[in-house]
């Protein structure tokens, strides 16, 4: 068995959905065989998630957020794995603004607008902890990144344990609920908020902007391809790295701030077991749309379908364990992206290459 | 005072063990130059398969083997993917881990189920197993001190052990000077996952015998980031394990004691890990203890021949 390259790759968009059907099909077998499930029981709930646009605007809005924001790294080959650091440090500078600030009471408007700015500016500054010692030093981004996440929650735990604690949660360990004003209002008959759709059209747009039209962008795109060409040309490669990381902590960090206003609206602890892991959700959002930011609201799409589809199905059929999958948990969500995302990394490789058997004489 | 030392010592113990065990396979693993992203993921589905085998067959050894086969498998897999395929390690570490974090759920649900049923109907359940665990303490540690000095040994002292390190260091010149690439790394996963699922079978079994969903979620990053902050090295891991495992178990104690809340403490091993990767970056001690060249790259065979 050799593997070769191909002389011209497939169509992008062939492996991706080719993964999807896999990798349902894969889910399916699993949840079948160590669960009991009937995959025409599997198959409804996914039916439900794809049919129900206005039940997953909210996480479809969140993850093509996070989706654009991992794509602006991805491009120059800087693998942020720490969203989810970014989000949650993004979520504690919201809540500061919306809890311990008088804004709120002052200008609602303009308490959301800072809400949203300053969790860009704590994602974007825990982003760039991370670019500093990976532009200066050659550390990898992946472990730092991805242990900076559990640093970002152990310091909201603590403030939130400590000097955050709610006056009015019965001494129980959370934050208060904001005040309303701060809350993201709601868009009738979906889940997602005005902020966030407004969010998302501005980081399309600026993001669109940012790779198209600007040095900045053609920098990250040749650092990802060819960053020797970024060097000779004397360009300043640890601060493209530096920009790379950061702008994307930038915008995930404003996820955080959409979580916060527009869903839980006050922070719980230990906020570990409480998070909605758009951050690690986000990369699969990332992936599957091939670096193409027009696809990367098609593939948060699918995600947050699937999404939807694994908390429905819990609902549906979770007596099959005893009744005990316990409910808001992620367990079949986690068997879905787990199966399509390593389907689909495997996958790849044959857009470009291609298995041939020899037989040896 | 000498009482008190001894306490502590076998008091944080089987999580240390745990701890150790699931660095030390981590370490292994990544010197032969995969990045390895699913061990939280295999650590969550070996705890929940500690707990339903051992409800099942009531044999500790049983459990112990059954997980460290598993998670050896997912081992197998991961360097076969990632070094037969030119494909990221992080997106394959990734999803395996979520993979590990849904099947746990899956596996542990049903042995909860039967587990549950023999409570109520007054049997002692789980707990049956655990009077032959009370004795092993000593034996654990003569355990740990043979993993230790044998791991060291492999990978610094024996023809493995250099293979294992040219193909983290180098893996295209190492394949040029004849070792097999595929070969060595399925050895080091291979090795490196059975270790991985030992210690979290040891974490279910012996520091905390009950299991729910998500038991053992995050403890596999803990064993990572101890092995980063000792630098993958067999027995320095044992120092970070050991205060861990400590911190781990005497939080509440620590709490109060010393007002410290515990998150700062669940905090040290992230935050240790990271400092240890920046002095190893920096200080003379990268000859010995910065992470492999190669570590996460990615290494395709049959692109030079094309």
């Amino acid at each position: 068995m050799v593997i070769v390259r191909r002389v011209k790759p497939l169509p992008y968009w062939i492996i991706p959905i080719i993964a999807l059907l896999a990798g349902i099909a894969v889910s399916m077998i699993i949840l079948y065989i160590l669960a009991g499930a009937s995959p025409a029981a599997v198959f409804s709930a996914i039916a439900y998630g794809f049919t129900r646009p206005g039940v997953i605007a909210k996480i479809f809005i969140a993850l093509t957020i996070v989706g654009i924001a991992l794509l602006v790294s991805f491009k120059g080959s800087i693998w942020n794995i720490g969203g989810e650091g970014q989000i949650t440090f993004g979520m504690m500078a919201a809540a500061w603004v919306a809890l311990f600030t008088m804004l709120p009471y002052i200008n609602p408007g303009l308490a959301q607008a800072s809400m949203i700015i300053l969790a860009m500016i704590a994602g974007g500054f825990w982003a760039l902890l991370a670019a500093l010692p990976r532009a200066y030093l050659g550390l990898d981004e992946v472990p730092v990144t991805l242990i900076m996440n559990y640093i970002a929650y152990y310091i909201v735990d603590l403030l939130v344990y400590g000097p955050w604690r709610g006056k009015s949660t019965y001494n129980y360990p959370r934050t208060d609920t904001i005040p309303s004003q701060a809350m993201f209002p709601q868009i009738p008959g979906t889940t997602m908020t005005w902020d966030g759709l407004f969010l998302l059209i501005i980081t399309f747009i600026g993001v669109w902007y940012l790779l198209r039209n600007t040095s900045i962008g053609l920098r990250i795109k040749i650092l990802g391809n060819n960053p020797n060409l970024l060097r000779s040309s004397g360009i300043n490669v640890p601060l493209t790295i530096i920009l790379a990381l950061t702008i994307s902590g930038l915008i995930a960090g404003s996820v955080g701030a959409l979580y916060l206003g527009g869903d839980v609206y006050h922070i719980g602890y230990p906020i570990e077991s409480q998070t909605a892991n758009y951050g690690y959700t986000g990369i699969l959002v990332a992936w599957l749309s091939m670096l193409e930011l027009i696809a990367v609201p098609l593939a948060a799409y699918i995600v947050s379908a699937l999404y939807e589809a694994g908390i429905k199905y819990q609902t549906l059929v979770g007596g099959n364990l005893g009744g005990m999958l316990a409910s808001g948990t992620s367990a079949i969500v986690d068997i879905f992206i787990g199966s399509i995302l390593l389907l689909y990394t495997i996958l790849i490789t044959f857009s470009e290459y291609k298995i041939k058997i020899i037989i040896e004489r | 005072m000498s009482g008190s030392i001894l306490s502590f010592i076998v008091g944080a113990s089987s999580l240390f063990l745990a701890y150790y065990l699931a660095a030390v396979g981590h370490g292994l693993m990544e010197k032969s130059g995969i990045l390895n992203l699913a061990i939280d993921g295999v650590f969550t589905l070996g705890v929940a398969i500690a707990f339903a085998v051992s409800v099942y067959t009531l044999s500790v050894p049983m459990a112990i083997l059954a997980t460290s086969i598993i998670a050896a498998l997912f081992g197998l897999m991961l360097a076969f993917i990632t070094t037969k395929l030119p494909i990221s390690h992080g997106a394959a570490g990734l999803s395996t881990m979520f993979l590990g974090y849904g099947l746990a759920a899956l596996v542990g649900l049903p042995a909860k189920v039967v587990e549950n049923k023999r409570l109520i109907s007054g049997s002692e359940g789980l707990a049956i197993i655990q009077p032959s665990l009370g004795y092993m303490w000593v034996w654990f540690y003569v355990a740990v001190f043979i993993v230790a000095v044998s791991i060291w040994y492999l990978i610094e002292k024996t023809k493995i052990g250099a293979a294992i390190r040219a193909a983290g260091e180098n893996p295209a010149s190492a394949e040029a000077l004849g070792v097999n690439v595929l070969a060595v790394r399925l050895f080091a996963s291979g090795v490196g996952y059975a270790l991985i699922g030992i210690g979290a079978a040891i974490f279910e079994l012996a520091y905390s015998p009950v299991w729910s969903q998500g038991k053992g979620m995050g403890y596999g990053w803990i064993a990572f980031a101890i092995s980063l902050s000792a630098g993958r090295h067999p027995i320095l891991t044992l120092v970070p394990a050991m205060i861990f495992a400590a911190l781990e178990k005497f939080r509440f104690i620590i709490e109060s004691t010393y007002n410290v809340p515990t998150d700062l403490g669940k905090m040290l091993p992230f935050v240790a890990a990271i400092a240890a990767m920046i002095i190893f970056m920096v200080t003379p001690l990268k000859r010995k203890l910065a992470p492999p060249k190669s570590l996460g790259k990615i290494y395709f065979r049959e692109e030079r021949t094309v």
